[in-house]
């Protein structure tokens, strides 16, 4: 359902991402793993099409020449070159990085506009989804999304990308900062989402240990390079993933 | 083409010569001095010489001045908006202070105007910061409103009160001895500034002053209080435009309420993005085109707006990083393809 083909990606003469293939098929998770400065934040805003605007901004302001090669293909369709708006359109969405809530809105207000691509009754379903999923967020719904605590925000987070009816959702980093209890408490909802709404889900993340058992297939990234890939059974007996991953 | 585009990209490399210019090799061969001093000699020797080649255009003389006066404002307003992060709408306001210091000192003291300009310059950056002092906790939009107001505010007391001359303003100022010196005093004045603000900004004040500009919270909890390197800062930008405001007093031998007006202001922020900003030389750069294109196109009648307006939109829309960032990397590095 979705594929991308050997993307390159130079930041001027540094390169980002190098040949990196991922596939995707409906009612997957997907997980990609990487330490810092790995290449995964830069792929989620390659695959969103985030890249394509930054790409321009650059060029207008005289900046970093940036580079994409390769392909995306999602349902069949080219979208390689498509503006992030349009692949929003499609049903590529990302939860992007550091949660960028908007802070002077309330949490109803937040869910929303994420809501913009949905018609009413969507609308209506989503909410009663995302406040079901995410019960913590019934008590603070008229609460300013600046006010909330790094987990609430999170999941605020991911209910907003969610009232856009994503096809395949792309989660950057959604555990960042969060305490363990409730990087397993998300990690379970990130499982529900994929039963429940039957998207595909690209999770990329750091910590390994609550996302690893939730993947059906994963990659890990190293220096912008796909290095080793697998299901989540090969995933955890590789000797070199367990050793970097899990501390074993 | 196409094919070729697909598996090849453009790379961007520095010189060789600009590698080796940057490091002990700087003078190891005539090309490579020739590298590094040929645009540095161009701008200086070419401001130096601007008087004598327009001797034979005198009305083009008083422009030359004029294109000096404007940039000593863009480049204060550079320094003070790409290295402080102060975008300071107040040139007119610094203009009109340092205008009517000299005509003050030069009408009620009778002092010449060697002596009266750069006393002007000194006293009317104190007044100026003085005044701005209450400004400086403010940031962004807002420093940029409130230092709008000022140029604005004093024209209208100045009338209201009808103080220094009310709306006639100082006349019967005292000229320089002669167009060189006038000329002379405004191009060195601005090369020596250039030079000065091109070195501040990479000492160690400087980094102070972008810090500010980047993260002033941090600078605050490095125990720096930012209000007094904000002050500096403005103290060296308002300084530069009292300079100029009090040159432009003797060259029309008047002070007066025009001097606040609102294109001292407006002007070098023009010639800053059209120059590029945060280069210091740029902006001068800028002034030189924005005030030739401004008399070419005086023929042109009230379209002259018009005309110059859809200029800078272009600029703004289509070379937003300005000439002088574009010209650096052109002559710094260059560019090819590679096959990935």
């Amino acid at each position: 359902m979705f594929e991308a083909r050997q993307l390159m990606l130079f930041y001027e003469n540094m390169l980002a991402l190098n040949n990196v293939s991922l596939q995707c098929e409906a009612d997957r998770i997907v997980g990609v793993f990487g330490a810092n400065s790995a290449g995964k934040s830069t792929l989620m805003y390659t695959l969103s099409g985030i890249m394509e605007d930054i790409q321009k901004k650059e060029q207008m302001a005289g900046g970093e020449r940036i580079t994409i090669r390769g392909e995306i293909i999602f349902q069949g369709r080219d979208v390689t070159h498509l503006k992030p708006s349009l692949r929003a359109r499609a049903g590529i969405i990302l939860c992007p990085e550091r949660r960028r809530i908007f802070p002077e809105c309330t949490v109803v207000e937040n869910l929303m506009i994420g809501g913009y691509l949905a018609n009413s009754s969507q609308t209506e379903e989503t909410l009663g989804y995302v406040f079901n999923l995410f019960p913590a967020l019934t008590r603070i719904s008229k609460r300013l999304g600046g006010f909330l605590s790094g987990g609430e925000q999170q999941m605020l987070a991911i209910g907003r990308s969610l009232m856009a009816q994503p096809r395949l959702l792309l989660l950057d980093e959604p555990l960042l900062g969060l305490s363990p209890m409730i990087q397993y408490m998300l990690a379970k909802s990130i499982k529900e989402i994929r039963n429940q709404r039957g998207a595909a889900i690209i999770v990329a993340e750091q910590y390994a240990r609550p996302i690893m058992p939730i993947i059906d297939y994963g990659y890990i990234l190293e220096n912008g390079a796909a290095v080793v890939d697998g299901t989540n059974k090969e995933l955890m007996d590789n000797p070199d993933v367990k050793s970097a991953y899990f501390g074993q | 083409m196409a094919n070729q585009k697909k598996d090849h990209r453009k790379e961007r490399l520095d010189r060789g010569i600009k590698v080796r210019t940057d490091g002990v090799y700087a003078i190891s061969h005539w090309t490579e001095m020739t590298y590094l001093l040929a645009p540095r000699a161009l701008l200086i020797g070419g401001l130096l010489a601007a008087p004598l080649i327009l001797s034979y255009f005198p009305y083009w003389q008083r422009v030359l001045s004029i294109i000096c006066i404007y940039a000593l404002l863009a480049i204060g307003f550079d320094f003070l908006a790409n290295y402080v992060g102060l975008v300071s709408l107040g040139g007119g306001f610094y203009v009109g202070v340092g205008a009517y210091c000299a005509a003050l000192l030069n009408s009620h003291l009778g002092l010449p105007p060697i002596v009266t300009v750069p006393l002007a310059t000194l006293i009317g950056g104190i007044i100026c910061t003085i005044l701005f002092l209450p400004c400086l906790p403010l940031r962004g939009v807002y420093f940029a409103i409130v230092s709008l107001m000022f140029p604005l505010l004093a024209a209208r007391i100045i009338e209201a009160l009808n103080i220094f001359g009310g709306t006639d303003g100082i006349m019967g100022l005292d000229g320089f001895s002669s167009g060189w010196v006038e000329q002379y005093v405004l191009v060195c004045a601005l090369l020596v500034s250039l030079f000065v603000l091109r070195r501040l900004v990479i000492e160690d004040v400087g980094l102070v002053f972008r810090g500010v500009k980047d993260n002033d919270q941090a600078v605050k909890a490095s125990a720096i209080n930012i209000t007094t390197y904000k002050g500096i800062a403005v103290f060296i930008s308002s300084a530069l435009g009292c300079l100029g405001g009090a040159t432009l007093a003797h060259i029309y031998n008047w002070a007066g309420l025009s001097q606040f007006g609102l294109d001292y202001s407006i002007i070098p922020i023009a010639a800053t993005v059209v120059g590029g900003g945060g280069t210091l030389v740029g902006p001068v750069i800028g002034c030189i085109l924005l005030v030739w294109l401004s008399e070419e196109l005086r023929d042109l009648g009230t379209l002259r707006i018009a005309v110059y307006a859809l200029v800078l939109t272009a600029f703004i829309v289509f070379k937003s990083e300005g000439i002088m960032n574009f010209a650096t990397r052109k002559y710094q590095q260059f560019e090819r393809w590679v096959h990935i």
